[in-house]
């Protein structure tokens, strides 16, 4: 069953005085089956970051629609979207986004609180989590007492402890070390193996290639796209860097 | 390189920093015309002349320097602050290749244009208001004035000195920021990575224990004179306290908050909870800046307010009538001595005695004790002064009390009756010295010798003879202390002001020639005196409540622009996080309430505790109507609420101005 369905999405920017619009997406289609870890790769300015912030709904398309479950989050108002966002859907970004006031532990447990969970369950929640993601030890720390690499995993766990029916990450390696990198691209494939869908924006090959398929955007198109299959990392890091020299020296389509 | 490289990117600079340098540069044109003004009052020729003139100038001296110091602190503190929010700026310089010289060259100008602009406008406005200042002092003061513009050159140059002094100050301040800084830390400026505050739970308790203490202090001291001495221990613990309970006090609440689990998560409590805990670590002394300045500017005001508008009130109880005549050598000749040379000098000026009052009385100062009244011995007169029980016993004839009252009251040898205005006498009994009285009636009414600041017992005795006794007894005990009985003498006049005073000086001339220890007041005469001093008090009261004020809009407005820089990041987390919009901006907001009203309503709290030791305190000054400043405070309070809210909410804009500006 497809859990994010995207279909002949659109978005374009105009200046100010209407004077210039610029296309960051044009007809954009794909769909992403639940349990599937995809990665959507692009240079930058490909509109990667765009296509992102509408499928966290932060951003509205110019046209098109966006299905989550068979919901579209364009029907969804103002007012329910903060609460859809943060139940159904979990999100990890470059920069972390823990915020300095919060323990680790509180960060975590921040979407569960603005939800009203009670905090038994919230416990309940917590424990098994931070063990699988190591960082059970560092709970009581704050954001700026730890590691890169640690407070992405903690960004991790925010984005998990709601169960959400899709995982949106942002490059969620580009203010990694290359071991803080491996740990996390580990901690993902982990989770997917445990069902988590996850959808990956990112233009490290390393990264794309733990993902289960990449679609490559240029230019607001959906170019290619690359099916792991039966294959290795290894083998899909080389499928990978080939696409993209073809994308970047063969200039023609397909 | 452009020789006026410099002060163009000065210039450039300070424009484009306008939405922190304005005000700024506002405080500092104010503060430069408010000391100008003070300067050149204080040296003013016109009220040099006057009566009542030297009170008015040492108060006025006073405010010269309260309002220097102040200059010197307080825009040394926000100039520091203006350079934490530049620091990113420099350290952007510092990598595009300008050494520090070249960034102190900068500093340099900025400082210099800021002085020169707000020495100038600042000038320029102390000379206009001066003026205006001039005429408000006279109109409080009552003196007649010749206008005509004048500049001061006592203050111009006092001004002049004290202002380049301070800014000097502050650049090399500025400097000595710039110079220990490494460009990657001016880089992060203002944010380097916020640890979170530790509980200090010994400075907590000792901040609660100095404000219990403080509050103790104003509620059970009653003596007036103790009142004094005590009221700047007070002040001084409040201060402390202050700064304690807002720095660790407020934190370790906070952490006590956290810990309660089920309290702290529930989605109001727990973005509020921690957000306040580390705006607390970073604003509590701002914020008990705030308390202070506030406090200090209500009880300045509401106090000054109640003397200027009490003064009417306060003449009539330290002086009854219109002239008083106090003779200490009673004899049955110099009694009449003093009556013959009153009447003289009122035929003179076609004048009649009107509403009579004359009586012999013995007054002496005693303490309480249960129901009695021991006197003390002469060795701990002085200690008892400043004893909670410390009264004043005023003993005067049935005959003389029945011709003042009209009332025609019999007494026995052993008989009294007490009259007490200031708290009620329940004892059926009435020992002095030994010698035990049965109280006739006791009466809560007016009293009859003159107010003082003590508790007052006016006891009427059967007669003379009584009287005397109590007398002999009297200073058999406090010997070279003691004090006889003493006849007052004193009546209206139906006449002017100055008619008033030229008979007062007549019967005051004849009086001194007769050399009989009279003591001679009126109220006309006193009353320029009481205006100089209370008026002075007045006017600084005023001068410096709008100079703290204007501290703390400054502080206020300071506070919530930094708060909204340091929000702008969180308040985009939370929305990407799941917040929303809303709920983001409702959470903000009730932080932001909190925090700025926290200072208002301590200094509330400061006030209404200080209500019992300043009450004591103003009946020092004579003024006994506990109720007018009562009401002064309360009215003195809701007007600064007002401002208060108003300048709140007004700066609460530039705040969510800065916090949406990139979502």
């Amino acid at each position: 069953m497809a859990i994010l369905r995207v279909g002949d999405l659109s978005k374009v920017y105009t200046t100010r005085f209407g004077g210039n619009t610029v296309e960051a997406l044009k007809n954009i289609s794909f769909s992403v089956e639940e349990g599937e870890y995809v990665a959507i790769m692009g240079e930058s300015g490909s509109g990667k970051t765009t296509l992102l912030n509408i499928l966290a709904a932060l951003d509205k398309p110019t046209s098109g629609e966006v299905l989550l479950n068979e919901k579209s989050l364009l029907s969804i108002s103002e007012k329910e979207i903060s609460a859809f966002r943060r139940e159904h859907l979990g999100f990890v970004f470059q920069d972390f986004n823990l915020l300095d006031t919060f323990s680790l532990r509180d960060n975590i447990l921040l979407p569960l609180v603005l939800s009203g969970t009670n905090y038994k369950e919230m416990e309940r929640r917590l424990k098994p989590l931070a063990q699988r993601l190591e960082i059970a030890d560092l709970l009581q720390k704050f954001p700026y007492e730890v590691s890169g690499g640690q407070k992405q995993r903690a960004a991790v766990a925010r984005a998990v402890i709601t169960n959400p029916m899709l995982l949106l990450a942002d490059e969620p390696t580009g203010a990694l070390d290359s071991r803080a990198t491996d740990g996390l691209l580990q901690l993902f494939t982990q989770l997917n193996n445990d069902g988590q869908t996850i959808l990956m924006v990112t233009h490290s090959i390393k990264a794309a290639s733990h993902a289960k398929r990449v679609l490559f955007i240029k230019d607001g198109e959906v170019y290619h796209q690359i099916y792991k299959g039966t294959g290795t990392t290894d083998e899909m890091y080389q499928k990978i860097s080939d696409t993209l020299t073809v994308i970047t020296t063969g200039g023609e389509r397909r | 390189m452009n020789k006026l490289f410099y002060p163009k990117l000065a210039a450039t600079n300070i424009k484009k920093n306008g939405k922190i340098y304005l005000p700024y540069i506002l405080t500092c044109i104010f503060t430069v015309a408010m000391f100008y003004i003070i300067c050149s009052l204080y040296k003013n020729k016109g009220l040099e002349g006057m009566r009542g003139a030297n009170t008015l100038i040492t108060t006025l001296g006073f405010g010269v320097w309260v309002t220097a110091i102040f200059a010197v602190i307080f825009l040394f503190y926000t100039n520091s602050f203006l350079m934490k929010r530049r620091k990113k700026e420099f350290g952007l310089y510092n990598i595009l290749g300008m050494e520090k010289k070249h960034i102190s060259k900068v500093v340099f100008w900025e400082t210099a244009y800021i002085a020169l602009f707000s020495l100038a406008f600042g000038l320029i406005c102390g000379m206009v208001l001066d003026k205006l200042m001039y005429l408000l002092v006279s109109y409080m003061l009552d003196i007649e004035v010749t206008l005509n513009f004048y500049v001061s050159g006592y203050a111009l140059t006092a001004t002049l000195l004290l202002f380049c002094a301070i800014f000097l100050l502050i650049f090399l301040n500025s400097m000595r920021q710039i110079h220990l800084a490494k460009p990657v830390e001016l880089l992060k400026g203002g944010n380097v990575g916020e640890k979170e505050p530790k509980t200090k739970w010994i400075l907590a308790i000792l901040g609660f224990g100095c404000l219990i203490a403080a509050y103790t202090i104003s509620i059970t001291v009653e003596n007036p004179v103790a009142a004094m001495s005590y009221f700047f221990i007070a002040v001084i613990l409040v201060i402390i306290g202050t700064y304690m309970v807002f720095t660790a006090g407020s934190i370790a609440i906070l952490k006590l908050l956290r810990k309660n689990k089920a309290y702290y998560y529930k989605p109001r409590h727990f973005i509020s909870v921690s957000g306040l805990l580390y705006r607390m670590k970073q604003n509590a002394v701002g914020l008990s800046n705030i308390c202070i300045l506030s406090t200090m500017v209500l009880v300045m005001i509401s106090s000054t307010v109640s003397l200027w508008i009490g003064m009417d009130d306060i003449l009539n109880s330290i002086y009854p009538k219109d002239i008083n005549i106090t003779l200490r050598e009673v004899t049955p000749q110099n009694c009449e001595k003093v009556e013959r040379i009153v009447e003289e000098n009122l035929l003179e000026k076609n004048l009649e005695v009107q509403n009579l009052q004359n009586f012999s009385y013995l007054s002496f100062s005693a303490y309480r004790d249960g129901s009695n009244f021991k006197v003390a011995e002469d060795s701990d007169v002085m200690t008892s002064v400043s004893s909670n029980n410390f009264i004043i016993l005023n003993f005067l004839t049935a005959e003389d009390y029945n011709w003042l009252t009209g009332q025609s009251a019999v007494l026995d040898t052993d008989e009294v009756i007490v009259l007490s205005p200031d708290r009620e006498y329940t004892s059926d009994t009435l020992t002095v010295f030994d010698k035990t009285f049965q109280v006739t009636s006791a009466l809560d009414g007016e009293e009859i010798g003159s107010q003082s600041a003590f508790d007052t017992y006016d006891v009427v005795v059967q007669n003379a003879q009584v009287l005397a006794t109590l007398s002999d007894l009297q200073t058999q005990n406090y010997g070279e202390l003691a004090t006889d009985i003493y006849y007052e003498y004193r009546f209206d006049l139906d006449t002017d002001a100055q008619t008033e005073i030229a008979v007062h000086r007549a019967i005051a001339d004849d009086l001194t020639d007769a050399d009989m220890g009279v003591y001679i007041q009126s109220r006309e005469n006193s009353k320029s005196d009481f205006l100089g001093s209370y008026g002075g008090l007045f006017f600084i009261g005023l001068f410096l409540s709008v100079l703290f004020t204007m501290a703390t809009i400054l502080i206020i407005y300071y506070k919530q622009i930094s708060e909204g820089y340091d929000d702008q990041e969180r308040f985009q987390i939370m929305q990407k996080v799941g917040l929303s919009k809303k709920e983001t901006r409702k959470t903000i907001h009730s932080q932001i309430l909190t925090v700025f009203f926290l200072p208002l309503v301590t200094a509330g709290v400061h006030i209404a505790f200080a209500f019992p030791v300043i009450a004591r305190l103003l009946r020092l000054f004579n003024l006994s109507n506990t109720m007018l400043y009562a009401v002064c405070t309360l009215a003195s309070f809701l007007l600064f609420a007002l401002l208060y809210a108003v300048i709140y909410s007004l700066t609460a804009k530039a705040y969510y101005k800065i916090v949406s500006s990139k979502s």
